[in-house]
């Protein structure tokens, strides 16, 4: 199990961002599918090591990132990306890249041939050394996937991955991810239905905090026959059914 | 996303010398990786390797070459600054370089925190390289680098022992202060703006207490709560980069 | 762009260039390696030519086939990592015609041979007249006259199709250019 965390929750002042959410998960892509604001974010930031939950317990790769070196080890094995990542203008691609390969604290003798396989598995190879300044969104989003997977995480955390990416690219990213998957834990947090029906064995929903519905993309879709939800393809139609249902129960509350 | 379609297959569209197919058994992918490997790879300067060298770590060294700080139109910046103030005490008397330099190095070490000058801040969160030893490194190498800058002009302005060096004390109270506002405020700006103000205001109060405005640097008895304002804001500063618990 | 184009542009630094150069002959070269070293070494052989390749760019003169140029560095390799590998894993025999006054470098007789192989591969199938001329001639030396015999054909055919031998084999062999090789 490379991801357990029991009845963690997170608040924010006032607000319970993250509501109690249980989750267990090994090799695999894993889809966290729900609303702006149900708490993806923050989950995933607690998954990063960026922030600590509120209450509840978290054990990520086998240890505890509570403390100072256990934390430090989940970090060397680990690949974010932030849902917006911040670029240094000024740098080329394969600088960016290098830069973070540097602070996973990777063996610097490996950086090169890492750098030069993330780049050119995230199919940049003809703009390795192009400024970060002449890129287009999608390719800016490419490199972020590309510092993510420099150091062959066995936890990879992914907030909003294909924003700015054409529908070949994603395409082609998807094939990464099962690639991916077949090796570590790939999480992927996302508000686009379809990116995670294509890639996952396994979603979560969560709405206002709360995981709402976690099994097969297929049960998913079982959740919408027959209900009238909105949606114009089965897995939409699943997730507009669980959703409604979440809300309705939490109003009768 | 590989584009080994490319790299392994014959390309039709180019009469090559030779018609020959790459060998089944040989992996030209692989080839080009470790081809790319050695074209695209970064040779860091002798400065950076020193600095590898004495940190025990590749990251943290890179960390600190690309600190905005320590960025050459920066460095430029604050000489030109110093030298200015150099001048200016030279011709009238007045102890710029003194009142100058604790400004410049508030401002340089704010500028060596996150939020608001680093756009990758929130992925800086999760490396294993952790942001505070970055941020300490950082502060630490401006503060000396803007301190030999200040005593050089110091010692090119002919001023008194006393004020040459009186600025040292002052200097780290107020970097430490502006360090202390920027991690708790989450903003490097913020950090400055409260480092240059905090400074101004002494200045001025000490000058109006006394009459003079070189007792900001020059009075002995300030020494100790200067010191006391250092610790107490470089404590604030370390407790306000851990990682934040609970609600905040 | 045409190869001399992506070399020039190599020459400038533009790594892209190196690329493209890279998908486009790497195949071949890869091929011909083969022939002579196993797919391990032929991977680290390649790799060290692109890099070569990149490093001399600037020292190109298109005047030449830039598949002879770049086989010219690939051989130089070849021939380089089979010295360091020692006499033993040498595939060794003797060349022909080889009359063994000059010591030959063995590795850059295993590489000529492979070059030689390919050479005759291109002479046509097994079998066929130019093969045979190719075989007669100028490997078991006959004389024109013992050929002719031998093929059932006038001397001046076997004379115009020796000249082609010739003609083809150049071609196949294909000196790199003395200045960029």
């Amino acid at each position: 199990m490379n991801v357990e965390i029991s009845d963690v929750t997170r608040r924010f002042g006032r607000t319970q961002a993250v509501a109690g959410v249980s989750l267990e998960t090994g090799p695999g892509v894993f889809g966290l599918l729900g609303p702006n604001g149900a708490g993806k974010t923050t989950l995933l930031r607690m998954m990063a090591t960026v922030i600590p939950p509120s209450s509840g317990r978290v054990r990520l790769l086998g240890r505890d990132p509570g403390e100072y070196g256990p934390r430090r080890e989940i970090r060397r094995r680990l690949g974010y990306l932030p849902q917006s990542l911040g670029y240094y203008p000024g740098f080329t691609v394969a600088e960016f890249v290098e830069y973070f390969a540097l602070l996973k604290e990777m063996p610097p003798a490996q950086v090169p041939q890492a750098v030069a396989a993330a780049i050119e598995r995230v199919d940049l190879g003809g703009r390795a050394r192009a400024k970060l300044r002449t890129l287009s969104g999608g390719m800016l989003r490419r490199v972020g996937i590309a510092q993510a997977i420099v150091n062959e995480p066995d936890l990879l955390l992914l907030d909003e991955p294909t924003s700015g990416l054409d529908p070949e690219q994603r395409v082609a990213f998807r094939a990464l991810l099962r690639d991916l998957g077949e090796r570590a834990t790939v999480i992927v947090s996302t508000h686009l239905v379809e990116d995670v029906g294509a890639a996952c064995s396994d979603v979560a929903l969560m709405e206002a905090g709360k995981i709402v519905f976690h099994g097969t993309p297929d049960e998913l879709i079982a959740h919408g026959e027959g209900t009238g939800a909105a949606g114009d393809a089965p897995l939409e139609r699943g997730y507009s059914a669980v959703l409604a249902a979440a809300r309705s129960a939490r109003a009768a509350a | 996303m590989t584009f080994s379609h490319e790299m392994a297959g014959h390309r039709d569209d180019v009469p090559g010398p030779g018609q020959d197919r790459c060998p089944g058994d040989v992996d030209l992918q692989r080839v080009w990786l470790g081809v790319a490997a050695e074209v695209w790879r970064r040779r860091p300067g002798p400065a950076e390797r020193l600095a590898g060298r004495a940190l025990h770590s590749q990251g943290l060294a890179r960390a600190l070459v690309t600190t905005p700080s320590l960025l050459l139109g920066w460095v430029i910046a604050s000489a030109v600054v110093l030298a200015a103030g150099m001048f200016a005490t030279l011709g009238t008397g007045m102890p710029f370089v003194a009142l100058l330099t604790p400004a410049v190095a508030a401002a340089g070490i704010a500028y060596a925190y996150g939020p608001g000058i680093d756009p990758a801040w929130e992925l800086s969160q999760s490396m294993a390289v952790s942001y505070r030893m970055v941020l300490l490194v950082r502060a630490l190498a401006v503060f000396a680098l803007d301190a030999a800058m200040g005593l050089a002009a110091s010692a090119g302005s002919e001023t008194a022992a006393a004020v040459t060096f009186g600025w040292l004390i002052p200097m780290t109270a107020v970097s430490a202060l502006a360090l202390a506002t920027a991690t708790v405020t989450r903003s490097a700006n913020i950090g400055v703006a409260a480092g240059l103000a905090g400074w101004a205001i002494t200045v001025l109060s000490a000058q109006s207490a006394s009459g003079q405005v070189t007792t900001a640097v020059a009075s002995s008895g300030l020494v100790l709560p200067y010191l006391a304002v250092a610790v107490a804001c470089g404590a604030i500063a370390w407790f306000a980069t851990r990682i934040p618990k609970g609600t905040s | 762009m045409n190869d001399d184009e992506l070399i020039a542009a190599m020459a400038g630094g533009d790594d892209t260039a190196l690329r493209e150069l890279f998908a486009r002959h790497a195949p071949w070269l890869a091929a011909r390696l083969r022939a002579i070293l196993p797919a391990a070494e032929v991977e680290d052989v390649l790799q060290e030519s692109f890099l070569a390749v990149w490093r001399g760019a600037r020292g190109y003169r298109p005047q030449g086939s830039p598949g002879g140029w770049l086989w010219g560095i690939t051989r130089r390799q070849a021939a380089l990592w089979l010295r360091r590998r020692g006499p033993d894993g040498l595939p060794l025999a003797a060349l022909p015609g080889h009359r063994g006054e000059h010591a030959v470098d063995p590795a850059e007789a295993s590489v000529f041979r492979a070059e030689l192989a390919e050479a005759v591969r291109a002479l046509g199938p097994e079998g066929s007249t130019t093969q045979e001329v190719w075989r007669l001639m100028y490997v078991e030396d006959r004389p024109v006259a013992e050929v002719a015999g031998l093929m059932g054909v006038p001397e001046g055919t076997v004379k115009s199709r020796a000249h082609r031998v010739r003609q083809l084999m150049r071609a196949a062999l294909r000196q790199p250019a003395r200045d960029g090789g």
